[in-house]
């Protein structure tokens, strides 16, 4: 009993020891660099984002650190920042886990000092994990979470690039009114399908108080768990109700399992809009095929948008070749790029590392980003820019072809959707 | 009864006095992943050891913790969400109530035997999972976020340094512990291992294993609420993937059988490897992306079964009957 | 009314698919007391499988199920060789643990070499095709699958019935040392019965991507899902299992249509709870 007992001892005390040790020579520093961390879902169920996310990152960390002078992006000509800081890039994977994420906050800050934090994708993952870079009055980049909440808190180092929820619910519900007069669409009942997360539920009850608040009759309200295993009793609740229209927050495999079930079973309501999820994604046209079509949804930035954003084209040439399957930018990976660059924008205006400088200098200026919608990235002191936009895109022979705002529009919206034994 | 204080005992004394002193060390206190890796072992080590109290000593194989663990959390958090009081009163609140629940669930559940028992709890972990997910009055799906609150020991939140936290996962450390080595000595802990040798046995020999089973129950459940409310606090998020999901009432299995089922030191040696692994695996390969650090935890956790099913404390007395034999061996060539 | 046929029929097929897959489980578990946790994983690689012979060679899933079913004969024989067998004997919650293990392996090295990515066949034989009969729709590929599903399943239960091989898996489920004394290798029993489980779930998943994404996470709630049919049927039970999974798969499909989509699992797994309340080793187990 007795050496059991000092031996468990010491051999949790060599542990101990251990930790200590490895962790000692985590102290050096470098001249010229600057550190950025990345916090995405580089495995769990949405991991597919999350990689692509993190190749968004690195092609605007090489955008920034190379010298590209036929590039016509803030940044591309001149290497690195600061008069020839480089980024270096830090990642780190949350698994798609908010107690992750928050940890892993801090190791980037506190352990490999990072200057600033890029992510974290899941909306859950970003409320702890910015909350620490708050608190450390540090700041944090997000490029795609969509919780409206996220910038309700008002945190002062916080920086959110994409429209969130609420203003793509507001889009839907004017798209539909604008077709109701010009098109006589005659749309009445919306129908909501969302994954029961955090995502999902917010987005479902933004979109159910933007259709309530425009005279819109919310039929269906369909939660389902994701990762599911089949999505009949869903498609056939949409079905009983018959809604109008449908609004949807399926990611990945559950948005081609919603798509075929809702072909084999012979349902479509006259339009589907979809928020930024499956849908955009650039591999559903090659998996799904003919079905993809019709399916409508908003969408920050599409390989179709080339003639409003042309300056994209040889950023994304690079973006390519880090993923694979190589793919195009999708609205979710294109604003992760966006605020690396408009990070790096504004510490080279700033002139210097300091945090607060740097965080008023985001707030007081209106930032040139060709990678936005628009051109333009400007905050409102909450932390949101409340120049993002969105366009309302259609499938049309495999291509997202704008359909909303009017001004912009490509293509004569096709609704109601072409019914499946008619394609 | 008087018992003697016997050498387990000092053990854990020296342990956690060990511990308490190790802040005062400037290299581990001012690097803040340290003291994390050090406070997630004791959270851990917590948590596995109250899971331990009914898993190991009753023999009864839950996969159900992580809803016990999940009430806690959600205590804490209701009282400090939407309330806006302390979450001191939450967390108590919890663990009784989670002590209830598990009186109430285990009740029927422990008439089943072996994998059936299993497979119920943890059926009974996805029902809680998924109605927690729509029970809007305690946040659904989008869950409970803190908002910004004075630091300290009333509001139980340390923003900067994590001496607080370190110290409060401490005390819950020495508190379950000393809770199990109680049980352990006393009459209480006699039964429940005669439980797990044989229930018809048990009973023959006047135990009560109905009551033996539900009081351990009852304790262990209390703890790993106690648990999950320090979580919530750590976390200053809950919801329910994070607490009340398979994956977390797999940890609370994981680590104890790890380290050694139905030993005091079992559960703090299963932490003490595991959460370093996981921890520094995912710190230095979790960037590359790919799970590169999850192949290889689960590698070494089959590892670690296929070479020694008794868990690490099991590596460590096959090393001692080895040094016993070789000086035996040793003796006889002199 | 034809509402409730469809739902009745949606709820069939996938029970039919469930029981596949819980099939190869209940085997495992039924002969050697062991919870593989990693099943759910095996359908995934299994669906792999399928999914690149039909991407890369252009092999439909109506064939490539055999190439799957094989492959995860293999691998379900390997798991025996080089975990399991270190383990039997022993308590069964170790096996558990290194099942868990190997489900984080599986699930991870399939991230690293195939990306997260959800994979879909866009083009299968099946693909998309549906019977309909009085307003009823039976979508062809799970029709085709839950046909493949209830072959093999009989196939099964006939060989652990009605064959020398078949007594010698009872013997061995029943007394490993009795049978041993018979004369069986009990040895190459278990080896087989491991690689016999694996095929079963190989098959189903050889099946599935005609008409569902594959990516690293899909097995999970199929693993789940067939740990408590294996249970709510009785260990070991193929009857049992083929029971319970339609059971499931109807309660599924009802409880997500009339209450609502989001309760589906939560009466599943009530339901089970219910069961074993009434019969605490399950609907067929003794």
């Amino acid at each position: 009993m007795n050496k059991v007992s000092s031996r468990r001892f010491l051999a949790v005390f060599a542990v101990v020891v251990l930790l200590v040790g490895t962790l000692a020579g985590a102290g050096f520093a470098e001249e010229k660099v600057i550190k950025i961390g990345t916090l995405f879902p580089l495995t769990g169920p949405v991991a597919t984002a999350g990689q692509r996310c993190r190749a968004a990152v690195e092609t605007a960390v090489e955008v920034i650190n190379n010298s590209y002078p036929n590039m016509n992006i803030p940044l591309a000509a001149q290497e690195g920042i600061l008069g020839g800081h480089k980024i270096v890039l830090v990642h780190a994977d949350h698994q798609g886990k908010p107690d992750i994420g928050k940890a892993e906050a801090e190791r980037l800050f506190n352990q490999e000092k990072v200057y600033a934090i890029i992510g974290s994708y899941n909306s859950a993952v970003t409320k702890p994990a910015s909350f620490v870079a708050e608190m450390q009055k540090k700041i944090f980049m997000c490029g795609c979470s969509s919780s409206a909440a996220l910038t309700e808190r008002g945190f002062k180092y916080f920086f959110r690039m994409a429209p969130t929820d609420k203003t793509e619910s507001h889009e839907f519900v004017e798209f539909m009114k604008w077709m109701n007069e010009t098109r006589g669409s005659d749309f009445k009942t919306v129908g909501i399908i969302y994954e029961n997360t955090e995502f999902g539920k917010h987005a479902a009850d933004e979109g159910k108080a933007a259709a309530k608040d425009a005279g819109f009759e919310v039929v269906a309200d369909v939660p389902f768990s994701p990762g599911a295993t089949s999505m009949n009793s869903e498609v056939q609740t949409l079905k009983a109700a018959d809604p109008d229209v449908v609004f949807g927050a399926c990611l990945g495999g559950d948005y081609t399992l919603w798509v075929r079930t809702m072909k084999e079973l012979n349902w479509l309501p006259k339009a589907a809009l979809n928020y930024c999820t499956g849908y955009q994604d650039p591999m559903i046209t090659r998996q799904l095929g003919d079905d993809a079509n019709y399916f409508s949804g908003g969408m920050g930035y599409a390989p179709q948008f080339a003639h409003l954003m042309p300056d994209v084209a040889p950023v994304e040439a690079i973006y390519k070749e880090k993923t694979t399957p190589s793919v195009p930018f999708d609205s979710d990976s294109i604003q992760e790029a966006v605020a690396m660059f408009i990070l790096a924008q504004a510490i080279e205006k700033a002139g210097t590392l300091d945090y607060d400088t740097v965080a008023k200098t985001l707030h007081e200026n209106v930032w040139d980003s060709p990678l936005s919608l628009g051109g333009k990235v400007e905050f409102a002191p909450d932390g949101q820019n409340i120049r993002a936009r969105s366009f309302l895109t259609q499938l049309q022979d495999g291509e997202y072809t704008i359909i909303y705002p009017e001004e912009f529009m490509q293509a004569e919206p096709v609704v109601p959707m072409v019914p499946w034994d008619k394609r | 009864m008087k018992r003697k204080i016997e050498r387990k005992d000092w053990l854990l004394f020296a342990l956690i006095i060990l511990f308490a002193l190790l802040p005062a060390i400037p290299g581990i206190r001012e690097n803040s992943l340290t003291m994390h890796v050090i406070l997630m072992i004791f959270l851990m080590a917590s948590m596995s050891q109250s899971w331990n109290i009914v898993g190991g000593y009753c023999g009864q194989v839950s996969f159900g913790h992580s809803v016990f663990f999940g009430i806690g959390a959600y205590g804490a958090a209701m009282a400090v969400v939407k309330y806006g009081m302390t979450p001191w009163p939450g967390a108590l609140a919890g663990a009784f109530l989670a002590a209830g629940i598990a009186v109430l669930i285990s009740w029927p559940v422990f008439r089943l035997s072996g994998h059936y028992f299993a497979i119920a709890t943890f059926a009974i972990v996805e029902i809680f999972n998924r109605l927690f997910m729509v029970w809007y009055w305690v946040g659904g799906a989008i869950g409970l976020d803190y908002s910004i609150t004075e630091q300290g020991i009333v509001n139980f939140v340390w923003y900067q340094s994590k001496v607080g936290y370190y110290y409060g996962a401490l005390v819950l450390l020495g508190l379950v512990f000393g809770v199990v080595r109680w049980i352990e000595r006393h009459r209480i802990g006699y039964y429940l291992r005669a439980v797990r040798e044989g229930q018809e046995t048990a009973e023959a020999l006047g135990v009560d294993s109905t009551k033996a089973k539900l009081s351990a129950m009852a304790v262990s459940a209390f703890l790993a609420a106690l648990c999950g409310a320090f979580f919530a606090q750590y976390n200053y998020r809950v919801d329910p993937p994070m607490v009340m999901s398979l994956d977390m009432s797999m940890k609370f299995v994981l680590v104890t059988i790890l380290g050694g089922t139905g030993t005091l030191f079992g559960p703090l040696v299963g932490a003490a490897v595991l959460v370093p692994l996981q921890e520094y695996s995912r710190a230095f390969l979790g960037g590359l992306g790919g799970g590169v650090d999850l192949i290889i935890f689960g590698l070494l956790i089959i590892l670690v079964v296929v070479k020694q099913p008794k868990g690490v404390v099991g590596i460590f007395s096959y090393l001692r009957r080895r040094m016993v034999e070789r000086e035996s061996v040793g003796k006889e060539n002199d | 009314m034809i509402v409730f046929l469809q739902v009745m029929v949606n709820g069939i097929l996938n029970g039919l698919v469930y029981a596949l897959v819980a099939t190869g489980l209940s085997l495992i578990w039924g002969v050697m007391d062991v919870i593989n946790f990693a099943h759910g994983d095996y359908l995934m690689v299994a669906m792999y499988t399928s999914f690149w012979i039909g991407a890369l060679l252009g092999v439909d899933p109506v064939l490539s199920w055999i190439v799957s079913g094989a492959f995860l004969f293999l691998i379900g024989a390997l798991t025996y060789k080089l975990i399991i067998r270190y383990t039997v004997g022993r308590s069964a919650i170790s096996a558990l643990l290194a099942t868990f293990g190997l489900s984080m392996f599986l699930k991870n090295v399939c991230l690293y070499l195939f990306s997260p990515n959800f994979r879909l066949l866009s083009k299968t034989v099946l693909g998309g095709k549906t019977i309909e009969t009085g307003g009823v729709i039976f979508p062809v590929p799970q029709l085709v699958t839950a046909l493949g599903a209830l072959v093999v399943i009989v196939l099964v239960y006939y060989m652990v019935k009605k064959t020398r091989l078949g007594w010698a898996i009872q013997a061995t489920a029943m007394d490993k040392e009795a049978a041993e004394l018979m004369g069986i290798d009990t040895e190459r029993i278990y080896l087989l019965v491991f690689g016999l489980g694996g095929s079963c779930v190989g098959i189903a998943g050889g099946l599935l991507p005609s008409y569902l994404a594959v990516h690293p996470e899909v097995g999970l709630l199929f693993g789940l899902l067939a740990f408590v049919i294996v249970a709510m049927g009785g260990f070991g039970s193929i009857p049992g299992a083929l029971f319970a999974a339609l059971l499931v798969g109807l309660v599924e499909s009802f409880s997500g249509f009339f209450i609502a989509p989001v309760f589906k699992y939560v009466a599943v797994f009530a339901l089970y709870l219910l069961v074993v309340m009434v019969r605490p080793k399950g609907l067929f187990g003794w």
